[in-house]
């Protein structure tokens, strides 16, 4: 493996989902007259903005929740649409970047907690077969977990992914205004700026094992939970209190 | 009938023999059942039945029809990685197989994106395109709604010149009273200035508003505008429901489009077949004159020849229709639909040639003066020998099954029996391999104990012999 902090650097390449499919995690949090709507779920952003108030409409009618709620569902999905519009004008920087993914979710009876390592730079990848294959595994019965488990991992891939971008964003500014050098020494400082990067040469170097740490053992390993009726009303009911 | 080859040792297996019932090709296999035209399936009641339109009929769960490529190319065009044939053949499995859990609740677009891995977009086109080909939550009376993604409709049909998507207006004509939001059934009271429409209820209580006079409002017959005369769909329709739910009209109602239960009632007692249930026609000729009688499965005028006892008809159709045999059950569907005189000539032709049969093959000793009796007789019948005699031939079949039945088992028992004396023959020979290879073990054994001693002999002199030499 060479040695080289750079390894894989390629040209920039156009802001997207660094998976397959370039979907967008979307989060609704409604709150309307005293009813309270929480979803998630993924949005292909090259489908019309039709689909958008459709699904509103849908949606309010399946779950039977007041007309008013088209209106903000549709407005919640449009903003969060076009704020991922926004990031895609720019220009990514791609080579080898290792975040680790946590999963720490609660799906009806289903109790789930997981880390692993994810490439952030492999345009290959795809959330859905991973949430497919994990609950698969694990024996997962509720099938409302996988699409939980997939929006989870876009989520954060997203959240790295424009962490990153509004960071080049700023460093760029700053270079313009410093008149400061070359694109790749701002993409290494950019990189090593976010920190959350793991240097896979420092990993896999001739010293250490490829095997991981002991200590490590137990947070890398997945962790599925089925709770009992009064333990979801209580962490509701704890959530809840957080929240407020 | 044993058709086992014995496997000495082998690991043969017998197939369970079971008395070939000739299965009706339209059995659907429990909650499983792919494709089937709109009729009830003749196993029993209580595995539930989920009706497919016959234009869906394509349907399977392995394969992908045109229609589906034509409707939804997005998965088929190779256009992203992740859209594949694959990935929507998992959506459409899940999504029909979720439904078709929770049958008969009708499942809802939300319900189906928070339990499957992708793209809520995708989804709903799947969902939407299922849900119009009636593949999913499909009853008769959806039918008669009115869909919210009308607009499709018409987009869709236009472009698939071949298929054949539902019509889902069927009766335009119904209306929805302003004041209290029901549908009219009898009468109602429309007001062309005002543009109201109001069911009689609403308009005697005064339910409208203030500024309308009474005398506004002009009556509209409302029974004019639904048929009359009911059709080949919608007798066919009732049947099933009747034969489904037996008495419950309320549930016969709704799957009967667009009749109400008074209707469905009144309809039902008007069709002539109380008589159908007294004889008993075979299902194979029963069968093939329906294919020929297809054209015209009108129940036929009245001036049937009614038997002694005089049926209630209700009663006759329950005992008959919830058969456990599946033939029994369709044949009292398909002398129904067929009417009298076709019902009534095609048994008499299945028992002549049934009778022939036993003539000829004139085995069983019990029953025999009663049926020679009634051969004897064979022309010039009334419908009561028929039944008659088709019940002692039913007798006689039955006997002959039961001879069957018995010789195979003791040939099964026979070959069972022989398999297991091949395997303690196997058996006895390993055992002797066993007690051949351990005498040659101990012989080994020996040997080398003998050569064990034989070292420890000459090791014991060659020390001596040192000893010797030293001293």
């Amino acid at each position: 493996m060479k040695a080289s902090g750079s390894t894989g650097w390629k040209g920039p390449v156009k802001f997207r989902m660094p998976t397959a499919e370039n979907l967008v995690p979307i989060r609704l949090d409604i709150q309307f007259e005293g009813q309270r709507y929480k979803d998630a779920f993924t949005w292909n952003p090259s489908d019309p903005d039709s689909e958008v108030a459709v699904f509103a409409k849908r949606t309010v009618k399946d779950l039977k929740l007041p007309p008013a709620f088209v209106t903000q569902i549709a407005q919640s999905i449009q903003s969060q649409l076009s704020d991922f519009r926004s990031y895609e004008g720019q220009d990514m920087y791609t080579g080898e970047k290792i975040i680790p993914i946590k999963l720490d979710l609660r799906v009806n009876q289903t109790l789930i907690k997981d880390q692993f390592l994810w490439d952030l730079n492999n345009f290959e990848s795809d959330p859905e077969e991973f949430a497919r294959t994990l609950c698969k595994d694990l024996g997962v019965e509720d099938p409302e977990v996988g699409p939980a488990v997939a929006f989870a991992i876009r989520e954060q891939l997203y959240e790295v992914k424009t962490l990153i971008a509004i960071q080049n964003v700023a460093s760029a500014r700053e270079s313009r205004l410093t008149k400061k050098g070359r694109r790749g020494s701002d993409h290494g400082s950019a990189s090593k700026a976010s920190g959350l990067s793991m240097d896979l040469v420092k990993l896999f170097s001739f010293k250490s094992s490829v095997v991981r740490k002991r200590k490590d053992l137990d947070v890398y390993e997945p962790v599925v939970d089925l709770l009992t009726n009064e333990e979801v009303d209580a962490l509701e009911a704890r959530e809840e209190r957080h929240a407020r | 009938m044993a058709t086992i080859a014995p496997n000495s040792g082998g690991s043969g297996e017998i197939l369970p023999m079971t008395p070939s019932l000739p299965v009706t090709p339209e059995t659907s296999s429990g909650v499983a059942a792919s494709s089937q035209s709109a009729q009830p399936p003749s196993s029993s009641s209580d595995i539930e039945c989920i009706y497919v339109p016959s234009y869906s009929r394509w349907f399977s769960w392995t394969d992908i029809n045109e229609c589906e490529v034509r409707s939804l190319p997005e998965f088929f065009d190779s256009r992203s990685s992740s859209k594949s044939p694959k990935f929507y053949l998992y959506l459409r499995n899940s999504i029909i197989k979720q439904y078709r859990d929770d049958h008969p609740r009708k499942i809802s677009f939300t319900d189906v994106r928070r339990t499957l891995v992708g793209d809520v977009v995708s989804i709903r086109r799947v969902f939407d395109f299922l849900d119009s080909w009636g593949l999913i939550n499909y009853s008769s009376s959806t039918s008669a709604k009115p869909l919210k993604w009308d607009e499709k409709e018409p987009g869709k049909s236009a472009g698939d010149a071949a298929s054949d998507p539902p019509t889902t207006v069927k009766e335009t004509a119904k209306r929805i009273c302003n004041g209290c939001k029901s549908i009219c059934s009898v009468a109602c009271f429309a007001s062309e200035k005002h543009e109201l429409t109001l069911c009689a209820r609403c308009y005697v209580r005064g339910n409208y508003r203030v500024g309308i006079n009474s005398s506004e409002f002009k009556r509209v017959e409302l029974s004019e505008e639904s048929k009359a005369v009911w059709s080949e769909k919608e007798t066919l329709q009732l049947l099933e429901a009747v034969m489904h739910f037996g008495d419950d009209w309320k549930k016969v109602a709704p799957h009967v489009t667009g009749r109400t239960e008074k209707d469905c009632v009144s309809q039902f007692v008007k069709l002539p077949f109380g008589e159908q249930f007294d004889k008993d026609s075979d299902s194979e000729d029963a069968s093939e004159t329906f294919d020929l009688v297809k054209g015209s499965p009108d129940p036929e005028s009245e001036g049937r020849i009614r038997d002694g006892s005089s049926p209630n008809k209700r009663m006759k159709l329950t005992p008959l229709a919830d058969a456990s045999n599946p033939i029994m059950a369709q044949a009292a569907f398909l002398s129904a639909l067929a009417g009298t005189k076709v019902a009534e000539a095609a048994s008499r032709a299945a028992v002549t040639a049934l009778s022939d049969v036993d003539h000829e093959a004139d085995k069983n000793a019990g029953g025999d003066p009663n049926r020679q009796e009634i051969n004897g007789g064979s022309s010039g019948e009334t419908a009561r020998n028929d039944s008659e005699r088709a019940l002692a031939d039913a007798k006689s079949l039955i006997e002959k099954e039961e001879h069957e039945v018995e010789g195979a088992i003791r040939e099964i028992v026979e070959v069972e029996m022989m398999k297991i004396r091949d395997r303690i023959v196997h058996f006895e020979k390993l055992d002797l391999e066993m007690e051949r290879s351990r005498k040659q073990m101990e012989e080994m054994k020996n040997l080398l104990f003998a050569d064990q001693l034989n070292i420890f002999f000459h090791t014991r002199r060659a020390r001596k012999a040192e000893d010797r030499v030293e001293c």
